[in-house]
């Protein structure tokens, strides 16, 4: 098998970073995420590839917090759009563990499948590599396994390593893949170590039946003492690998500006407020049922998977203690009123 | 920069507003073409809308009115917020954004040999002006047609001159017009929609209703026609929820796991039926 020990790690990634912009696990003064190698400072930042889920996802990297679309300039009665600014330049995830993998593939459904494609996100989603850390040992806040993400062998990985100690095991899945492992041939070696053994998930979630039961709970009173303590602060939908909804917005100089889109949260009041001040999801409740009713129902109803990959991350953010198994738990367990 | 050769479904193309009509005192038709006035950006069916957009303020979902062939796009907006107030100042000449066409459009196909009966209030009845024109346009196609429309007050009536002159002279076609309170010029029917439905009570035979309205208004007629008999096979309506993208990918427009922009805005009631009831 072939293995990157370690040690040579960080010249690997330098070698990596020439062709292309290397996104990894790093924690940064108070802050963890997915961030450039190039900002990588030594001494103060620490690579974080050993954690499981640094506190924000990757999904930046395929869904910017806010990305231009097109340039504006007006012109008396004229209007011109003179550039478009899909982005195609190469990037690499780097270590992203199953469950954010997951959530892109989720968001590669939502924005490549169903009559359009979004040409912002396959432009960028073209050129990013994704290089998959396998998990063996997960975390207390850890539930992909009951989301249909397979945590040793994850789906959407164009290579997938795996920590055996003095080294990663490394292995190409995809021609993108092999493009990327060829740039760093000559770090990678050929040796035998043994693969660590797959440890029990701590906490044991049962999601097969919550879409199919959700469906008859629509209407049920379980939401009011469910939401009860949510603030919609929206916190959730941010930490969150998968969620995606988007806000589109203008800036304007005078004559010149441009569109862009910013992430947006289904948490908050403007997000379906119609002119006028109709609003469907007028009250905080309503906007946390659509919340888990799209992670755990729809999406699955829409896309034959759900949208929540059980990262744990909006259990550990939420300030109101509102926890996404616990909610899957009480689904199960409720009667359903006719 | 685009370097590839994909399509950009978000990328409005540039139009030019040809005419601007007043219909109402906040509502104006803007009629559309390519800049220089040589044909249309696309085609757009019955019941498929567009985003119309002034640039620099912001982007609105519009149902496409009407399509004279190659000559024109027809949408009528009324003036309600920050894009739609910028329309309103425009002058003919100006040119602004346009994407689409979006939306499932009516199954006019599928109506076929029905006779047609529209229930539309204010600013409803722009949508369901295409699928009306459409049938007058391939009259020999569909039955009888009855039309009921209201509005708040005369003023506010949309399209007048076609309610009162070019409709009734439809073959086969009636148009009953009421508004919500009584006025001196006004010499005809006065109350809601949905109480002059009741009070026409035309037969459920046959016949296929599309109503689009204030959702008040769509709520009180859906309870009509189900008390007239009218199944909810039978019973057509578009719904509204705020949009950003119009294709299925921002979000926000769900009713369960159907998007109103992208599997709607027009929907049979017995598929409304399956949906959680947030419409
Ligand atoms: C399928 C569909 C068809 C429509 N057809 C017509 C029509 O033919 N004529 C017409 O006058 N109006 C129509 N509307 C309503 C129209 O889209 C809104 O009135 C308009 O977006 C308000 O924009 P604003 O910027 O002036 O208002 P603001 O309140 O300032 O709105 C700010 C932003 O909110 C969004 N928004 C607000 N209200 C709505 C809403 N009800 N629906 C969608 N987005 C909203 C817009 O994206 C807008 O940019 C339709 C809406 C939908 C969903
Ligand atoms: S983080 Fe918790 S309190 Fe905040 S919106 Fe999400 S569920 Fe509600
Ligand atoms: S809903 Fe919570 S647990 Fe599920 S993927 Fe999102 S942040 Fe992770
Ligand atoms: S408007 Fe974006 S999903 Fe419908």
């Amino acid at each position: 098998m072939k293995v990157l020990s370690k040690a040579k790690l960080e010249t690997a990634l330098n070698k990596l970073n020439q062709g292309a912009e290397v996104f990894l696990p790093m924690q940064k003064a108070q802050e963890s995420g997915f961030y450039s190698w190039k900002l990588f400072q030594q001494g103060q930042d620490e690579l974080m590839l050993d954690a499981l889920n640094v506190y924000l996802p990757p999904k930046h990297v395929v869904l910017p917090q806010t990305e231009r679309m097109y340039s504006i300039k007006l012109e008396g009665q004229d209007m011109k759009i003179e550039q478009t600014f899909e982005d195609a330049s190469p990037r690499v995830i780097f270590g992203a563990r199953p469950c954010d993998i997951k959530a892109i593939l989720c968001m590669d459904e939502v924005f490549l499948t169903r009559g359009y494609e979004d040409s912002f996100y396959k432009c960028r989603r073209e050129a990013i590599t994704i290089v998959a850390n396998a998990c063996y040992q997960p975390g207390p806040a850890c539930f992909c396994n009951a989301m249909e993400v397979n945590p040793v062998e994850p789906a959407g990985a164009d290579i997938i390593i795996r920590d055996a100690g003095e080294a990663y095991v490394w292995e190409t899945k995809t021609p993108k893949g092999e493009a990327l492992t060829s740039q760093i041939a000559e770090f990678l070696e050929e040796k035998s170590l043994a693969l660590p053994v797959a440890q029990p998930f701590i906490q044991d979630v049962k999601y097969e039946g919550t879409a199919e039961k959700l469906k008859k709970m629509f209407a049920d009173h379980i939401w009011a003492k469910l939401g009860e303590a949510c603030h919609n602060c929206g916190i959730c939908t941010y930490v969150c690998p998968s969620c995606y909804c988007f806000d589109i917005q203008v800036k304007m100089w005078g004559d010149e500006g441009y569109r862009f889109r910013c992430w947006d949260s289904c948490m908050y009041e403007e997000y379906s407020r119609e002119a006028g001040g109709g609003n469907p999801r007028g009250d905080g409740i309503e906007r946390f049922r659509n919340r888990f009713l799209h992670k755990l129902e729809f999406f699955k109803e829409r896309y034959g998977t759900p949208l929540c990959t059980g990262c744990g991350r909006c259990i550990v953010a939420c300030p109101a203690g509102i926890n996404i198994v616990k909610i899957i738990d009480e689904i199960k367990e409720a009667e359903l009123h006719a | 920069m685009h370097k590839c050769e994909c399509e950009q479904p978000l990328v409005p193309v540039i139009v030019e507003v040809v005419d601007i009509k007043d219909e109402t005192p906040d509502i104006k038709s803007f009629f559309v073409k390519n800049p220089g006035g040589q044909g249309l950006p696309f085609n757009v069916a019955p019941g498929q809308c567009a985003m119309v957009s002034y640039l620099p303020v912001g982007e609105s979902m519009i149902s496409c009115t009407w399509q004279e062939e190659q000559e024109y796009l027809q949408f009528a907006i009324k003036r309600v917020g920050l894009m739609t107030d910028e329309l309103h100042q425009i002058e003919v000449g100006q040119k602004i954004g346009l994407r689409g066409p979006y939306g499932n459009g009516f199954p006019v196909e599928a109506c076929k040999g029905k006779d047609m009966l529209f229930i539309a209030g204010g600013i409803g009845l722009a949508p369901l002006r295409s699928f009306i024109k459409y049938c007058f346009k391939h009259r020999e196609d569909y039955g009888k047609i009855k039309i009921i429309y209201g509005s708040r007050s005369y003023a506010d009536l949309c399209f007048k001159e076609e309610l009162f002159e070019l409709w009734p002279q439809q073959k086969n076609t009636e148009v009953f017009v009421t508004i919500d309170s009584a006025e001196e010029v006004w010499k005809g029917h006065v109350g809601f929609v949905p109480s002059y439905l009741e009070e026409l009570n035309p037969s459920p035979n046959g016949v296929v209703a599309v109503t689009c309205g204030p959702p008040i208004m769509i709520k009180f007629v859906l309870g009509s026609l189900e008390k007239m008999g009218y199944t909810d096979e039978q019973v057509i309506t578009t719904l509204e929820m705020r949009m950003k993208c119009g294709i299925g990918k921002c979000g926000r427009c769900n009713i369960g796991s159907e998007y109103i922009c992208l599997d709607g805005p027009v929907f049979y009631l017995s598929q409304l039926r399956d949906l959680p009831q947030e419409w």
